[in-house]
């Protein structure tokens, strides 16, 4: 059953993230995109992971969809034109990807997951805030000026006018 | 005594404040630079009371402050401060290319970011931690991001934006993979836990750890400069805001070096991975000088050709990080970073000055700025001589204790690489050399004038550029426990 669960949520992920870079309506994009996070979270639930699975959902496809999504219609975006394809490039790509696939088949039998440094799964609010709180404080605090930063930046990047 | 963290915390309060002056005074915005100067040199004194502490002095695991990271955090204050310098003297051409309603307007952010920059790059230098090199490496990335973008009537620089962008979302995306990767085999993503485990890997794992290594190299690789992840550094250099480009050369590769090496010493204390990883390095190494060196033969823009050249750069210090089984290789990549500082600097302040007014940075710009401006002529030639490797300067003995790092680790190939493309350097630096004293200056041309202050930078970076060519006992000496 969760074999199943995993290969279609895969699936579905995969899918939908293919259409976003292929569907040439941006609204189409987005939407695909939304759905994308919807597998990823589903997946995260399958692992246990149920605090990431549902900010997933609640963050990624809630919030922050519903604002690219705004912005696209705010800026009213036309639909791509196709674009020439550039051989050289495409073929670049393909054997990166290749490459990187061949390693992956070549190395995930072999994998092994290791005891994790965590003793006990964090799984909802309350542990994952203590931890934060706690041992991964120093990371969790630059984390904090990393979204000051981020938002002067936008400020800067995106007002019409600066004051 | 002061808590090893106060200084990033007092780094990061001094952005935050220098922020709350922009927002709320209505003073003169050259002064919020010049307070983050002045108060970043003494944060710069502060670093001297404090000295190295053993790891479990400090109350985090995330957080190591050994003689490298107190070096360097010296290193990225000094660089801050120059950068801020820069910004203040290239203020009125970003004002140009920046909507703005108010004069003035964006200048305040252009100044506190590279502060907020600072304080990240200052973290990533003692990170000890997959998580604390993460985050910390975003906060500095994030920053550099918006400054490179930050003139939005510039095309240039919106185009160095969208690419650093892109490229870098997607290093960022290898870190991560990379670090799940190690994370998954050894349990841990603390490097004193990692190495710990590293030894007892069994041997049918071993090949996914140093999968996990390669795209944790991969995404280094990108901020140090290093071929074959070089795309983005001519474009972003040369469409990026000149202090920015001078900052993002010097500090940001300065950290990149810093936390690769890291990273690599787990696994380069292991047996069964050092052979492999020295392998790595040693082609990264070779393929960077090559590339970065005969790349920069043929530019015309001076801003493009110290991009080349500063991957060129990147490969010589990869060249000491192959080298790393000998015993002064991270004396020779501290002493080569410090002089790289000093050098690169002086030559984005000469060519900042000369562009503000020529309008253009191409080398042509150049022609006759021996006759034109003499002061700024002579610091672009020792800037250059040095950067090339003349004897007596800074960037000579850099190279020269590099060479000899390899030597002592036989890595003879690299060498005698290093050596041809060290001439190759003489003629791309010196075609800018002529281009000052041979050819006749435009008929347009004008004199340019310097300001006092700008006429006394010059003669600091200069001096130093000499004095620790003829005598480097006193930055080696603050290199010793390295």
């Amino acid at each position: 059953m969760e074999v199943a669960l995993f290969w279609i949520f895969a699936a579905l992920m995969l899918g939908f993230g293919a259409a976003v870079i292929f569907l040439k309506s941006p609204v189409s994009s987005a939407l695909s995109l939304v759905v994308s996070f919807l597998g990823l979270a589903a997946l995260f639930l399958l692992l246990d992971a149920f605090f990431i699975g549902i900010i997933q959902v609640l963050v990624y496809a809630g919030a922050v969809m519903v604002l690219f999504l705004f912005i696209i219609m705010l800026l009213d975006l036309k639909t791509e034109r196709a674009r020439k394809l550039n051989i050289p490039a495409l073929i670049g790509g393909l054997m990166v990807v290749v490459g990187f696939i061949a390693l992956l088949v070549k190395l995930l039998p072999d994998f092994h997951i290791a005891k994790p440094a965590l003793a006990r799964p964090v799984n909802d609010v309350a542990s994952v805030g203590m931890l934060l709180f706690s041992d991964y404080n120093l990371p969790f605090q630059i984390i904090g000026v990393l979204l000051l930063v981020a938002t002067v930046g936008v400020v800067l990047l995106s007002r019409k006018e600066l004051k | 005594m002061i808590v090893p963290y106060a200084l990033e915390i007092s780094v990061v309060c001094v952005g935050i404040f220098l922020l709350m002056v922009d927002a709320f005074l209505k003073t003169d915005k050259t002064t919020i630079a010049w307070t983050g100067v002045v108060v970043l040199l003494a944060i710069f004194g502060m670093t001297f009371f404090l000295s190295p502490m053993p790891v479990g002095a400090i109350p985090s695991s995330f957080y190591v402050l050994d003689p490298a990271a107190l070096f360097f955090k010296r290193f990225l204050l000094l660089a801050t401060v120059l950068t801020l310098i820069l910004s203040i003297d290239y203020s009125p051409v970003y004002l140009k290319f920046v909507p703005s309603a108010a004069p003035q307007a964006g200048l305040g952010e252009f100044f506190t970011l590279p502060i907020f920059a600072c304080a990240g790059m200052m973290w990533m230098v003692s990170a000890n931690d997959f998580i604390m090199i993460f985050v910390a490496l975003e906060l500095v990335t994030i920053s550099f991001y918006v400054l490179v973008a930050s003139m939005r009537k510039n095309q240039g620089s919106l185009e160095a934006g969208v690419k650093y962008l892109i490229l870098g979302a997607l290093s960022t995306g290898f870190l991560v993979y990379g670090i799940t990767w190690i994370y998954g085999i050894t349990g841990f993503t603390a490097l004193d836990g990692i190495s710990s485990v590293l030894p007892r890997v069994p041997e049918q794992y071993q090949p996914s750890v140093l999968f996990g290594l390669g795209l944790v190299l991969v995404a280094l690789g990108f901020k140090v400069a290093a071929v074959p992840f070089q795309f983005w550094v001519p474009d972003v250099y040369q469409g990026a805001p000149t202090p920015v480009t001078a900052y993002l050369s010097v500090a940001s590769k300065a950290a990149g070096f810093v936390v690769l090496l890291r990273v690599l010493d787990p696994f380069l204390s292991v047996a069964a991975f050092q052979g492999k990883v020295f392998g790595i390095l040693t082609i990264l190494a070779a393929v960077t000088l090559i590339l970065g060196n005969l790349a920069a033969m043929s530019q015309q823009n001076l801003k493009r050709l110290l991009a080349y050249s500063s991957i060129a750069h990147a490969g010589y210090l990869l060249v000491a990080v192959a080298s790393l089984s000998a015993p002064g290789a991270k004396v020779a990549i501290g002493f080569y970073l410090g002089g790289y500082l000093v050098m690169t600097f002086l030559a984005f302040l000469v060519l900042l000055n000369v562009a503000k007014v020529s309008g253009g940075d191409d080398i042509r710009d150049f022609n006759g700025l021996g006759k034109r401006s003499p002061v700024l002529a002579l610091g672009l030639l020792i800037a250059m001589l040095s950067l090339a490797g003349l004897p007596f300067t800074i960037g000579f003995l850099g190279k020269f204790f590099i060479f000899e790092a390899a030597l002592a680790s036989g890595q003879y190939v690299l060498v005698v690489l290093g050596a041809i493309t060290v001439a190759c350097g003489f003629y791309y630096y010196l075609k800018v050399v002529m281009a000052m004293y041979w050819q006749p200056a435009a008929p347009s041309a004008t004199n340019i004038q310097v300001s006092p202050f700008g006429h006394f930078l010059i003669g600091l970076l200069v001096l130093a550029i000499i004095l620790f060519g003829i005598f480097p006992q006193p930055l080696l000496g603050a290199l010793t426990h390295l």
